[in-house]
């Protein structure tokens, strides 16, 4: 009989095992789950009251995160040190105290402040393979005896089997909350693209380019028509990475955009951000950032820098650093008080660059960093191109150039006076197929620009003779760009032909005899011909081939 | 472009329109090659035209030698205006045989 007994006890202990883990399983409320666990070992070992308390990392504190009994002390903390339930947890052993008043570690303490009389507990460890999560204390068996050696070993097995399973429940909510916050990434990722400034019109003197490295940018740039016919711009960088320098990002962005249309200048518009985010504090957070204002009239521009990367202006003579400006925002109160100071720049025909670190900062091949110098010659490597276009060009260069590890932003500003005479510039595939929409597009645009029809005939016979030589000489039917820039500068028509094919060596295109009656070298011929003046001109940076010719517009 | 060649009295005459360029001179080359292989007449009707560039005068001036060299005639006929100010620009309105029709070339 004895044996059956113990044989329909340990089955029973079994089914309540299962049950607990089956409760874990189901529950998405893991208070409620370890209440309800604790309830079942309480009323299945008989104890008048029970607690459960788990160690806080945080704090190194055990907490009563359930109860059961006269009292309540849920929420109730023990610091580290003596008491019955701590000596559990240290000697990660089950305890017993049949009577409580020979055993030196009882305190009395809860039992002074609840009025409960505690004779006898049995506290068994939470813990799996040495990781220790709290313990299960009951207290007083009803009916007046002590607790037994055979209820501790129950009560060892049940508070391991918690244990395993509130692990298991830890890992599937870090798991929900990892992934929550995966979607959350992309989600904020896309609003933060969806704030930066739509491609602008061709026309447009001012674009943009942003690439992020990982999921949300601490990059940023800004382009806003004012009311009196200017541009605001501004780029920016916001120290570290992340889902907090995004946040503030996103902030700096929002105050540029309200500012700008507020402030007089943008010395000014830096000192109003600097002195708004101060008034939020940035834990240690600062911002990177140029402002600056367009007049497209005149082409001019004013800049205030606060620490950023210092912008490049391209002129006829090369680049030059704009150089002057004060250090970040959010570093200290009142460092802005007195302004900010502004550089006047007059762009003259040429192009404003303004750039995050990610461009200067990405590796080459051989693991050295692009830098300054490196940077320039991109940017003259496409300086032919419209500028969206040369700005795409750039970025998608940089993948050949090394790997990303940074966001990468990119800001043009250019004098487009001269375009707004009826300048064109346009990019085409240099295939035999697309010549027609060349022919079409230079008949067109020469015509606009006040060439007599059989003129106009004649620019299209050159381009076409020019598109020629590139598609066969310089890009040899490989795939490649052709950029076609028209223009009149006074009574010049001015066409430019740009491709980025290896030089071509000029003598070898070279026009023919014409007493050798031959096929080949007659394009050049016509060419010449047609026009008052054609010039290989040296490529920028070395790369593609730049052809110019001019003929005068006769009246 | 388009390219359309008939026999006239063992004459083969080729109709060609629309623009000339790099995308179709190899076509045309090839079709006057052929005739030329053949030693046959040709007389190309260039009325149509509205764009030649240096890539289809090569192909005539490559069809232009043959003939020479054969011994065969070898006739633009009609050309339109786009046509003979390339031919100017390239001084080969001298070099090859010119007429104002295909019935003059035919003729003649």
């Amino acid at each position: 009989m004895p044996k059956s007994k113990a044989d329909a006890e340990a089955s029973s202990h079994l089914d309540l095992m299962i049950e607990m883990t089956s409760d874990f399983a189901q529950s998405q409320d893991v208070e409620a789950t370890l209440r309800l666990g604790l309830e079942r070992v309480a009323s299945r070992l008989g104890a008048e009251a029970a607690s459960l308390f788990l160690l806080e990392p945080d704090s190194g504190e055990l907490v009563c995160h359930a109860c059961i009994g006269p009292t309540e002390v849920v929420g109730l903390r023990l610091a580290p040190g003596r008491g019955i339930v701590w000596r559990t947890v240290d000697l990660d052993m089950p305890q017993l105290v049949r009577d409580t008043r020979h055993d030196p570690d009882f305190t009395g303490a809860i039992d002074a402040a609840t009025g409960f009389v505690t004779r006898s507990i049995l506290c068994a460890p939470m813990s799996f393979r040495g990781q220790k999560l709290g313990a299960i204390e009951l207290f007083n068996k009803q009916g007046g005896a002590a607790f037994t050696q055979a209820d501790a070993q129950l009560l060892r097995a049940l508070s391991m089997s918690s244990a395993l399973a509130l692990i298991n429940t830890r890992l599937v909510t870090a798991a929900a909350e990892q992934e929550g916050l995966k979607r959350e990434l992309v989600l904020a990722s896309e609003i933060q693209r969806a704030m930066l400034p739509p491609p602008q019109a061709p026309a447009s003197p001012i674009h943009g380019i942003n690439l992020p490295a990982r999921g949300v940018s601490g990059d940023f740039y800004e382009i806003l028509p004012l009311a009196d016919g200017s541009i605001a711009f501004a780029i920016g960088d916001v120290s570290g990475k992340g889902m907090n320098a995004s946040l503030l990002m996103t902030k700096t962005a929002s105050l540029f955009r309200c500012l700008a249309k507020r402030e007089d200048g943008p010395g000014r518009i830096l000192a109003a951000i600097d002195s708004e985010l101060q008034e939020t504090g940035l834990a240690g957070m600062f911002v990177t950032m140029v402002a600056g204002i367009l007049d497209p009239k005149t082409g001019r521009v004013v800049l205030a820098n606060a620490g950023h990367e210092p912008p490049l202006v391209r002129g006829r003579d090369g680049f030059r650093a704009i150089e002057d400006g004060m250090p970040p925002l959010g570093i200290a109160p009142d460092l802005f008080a007195d302004g900010c100071p502004e550089s006047v720049v007059e762009l003259d025909g040429g192009a404003l660059y303004l750039f995050t670190d990610g461009l200067t900062e990405v590796r080459t091949k051989d693991g050295a960093m692009l830098g300054s110098d490196g940077a320039k010659s991109l940017l003259d490597a496409f300086a032919a191109m419209p500028a969206a276009e040369r700005l795409a060009a750039v970025v998608r260069s940089l993948d050949g150039v090394g790997s990303l590890r940074d966001d990468v932003t990119l800001l043009v500003v250019e004098d487009r006076r001269l375009a707004a005479k009826g300048a064109f510039e346009r990019s085409y595939a240099a295939r035999p197929e697309t010549l027609g929409e060349i022919r079409a597009t230079v008949a067109r645009v020469a015509g606009e620009l006040g060439c007599p029809a059989d003129m106009a005939q004649d620019m299209v016979l050159a381009v076409d003779e020019a598109c020629q030589n590139i598609i066969r000489h310089a890009y040899k039917g490989g795939e490649g760009d052709i950029v076609l820039h028209l223009d009149r500068e006074d009574d010049l028509l001015v066409i430019r032909l740009m491709d980025f094919a290896p030089p071509v060596e000029v003598a070898k295109i070279k026009p023919r005899s014409l007493d050798e009656v031959r096929p080949g070298g007659l394009g050049t011929h016509l060419m010449r011909s047609v026009m008052d003046q054609v010039d290989f001109l040296a490529p920028p940076a070395g790369i593609g081939n730049l052809l110019q010719m001019v003929k005068r517009i006769s009246p | 472009m388009n390219l359309n060649t008939s026999e006239i009295d063992g004459t083969m005459v080729m109709a060609l329109a629309g623009e000339v360029d790099l995308s179709h001179s190899p076509a045309l080359r090839k079709a006057l090659m052929e005739l030329m292989f053949e030693r046959r007449a040709v007389v190309v009707d260039l009325s149509a035209v509205t764009y030649v560039d240096s890539s289809g005068v090569a192909g005539l001036v490559e069809a232009y030698q043959m003939a020479r060299t054969n011994g065969t005639r070898f006739v633009l006929a009609a050309i339109s205006d786009p046509v003979r100010r390339v031919l100017q620009l390239a001084r080969l309105d001298r070099v090859f045989s010119l007429a104002d029709s295909v019935e003059a070339a035919l003729k003649g």
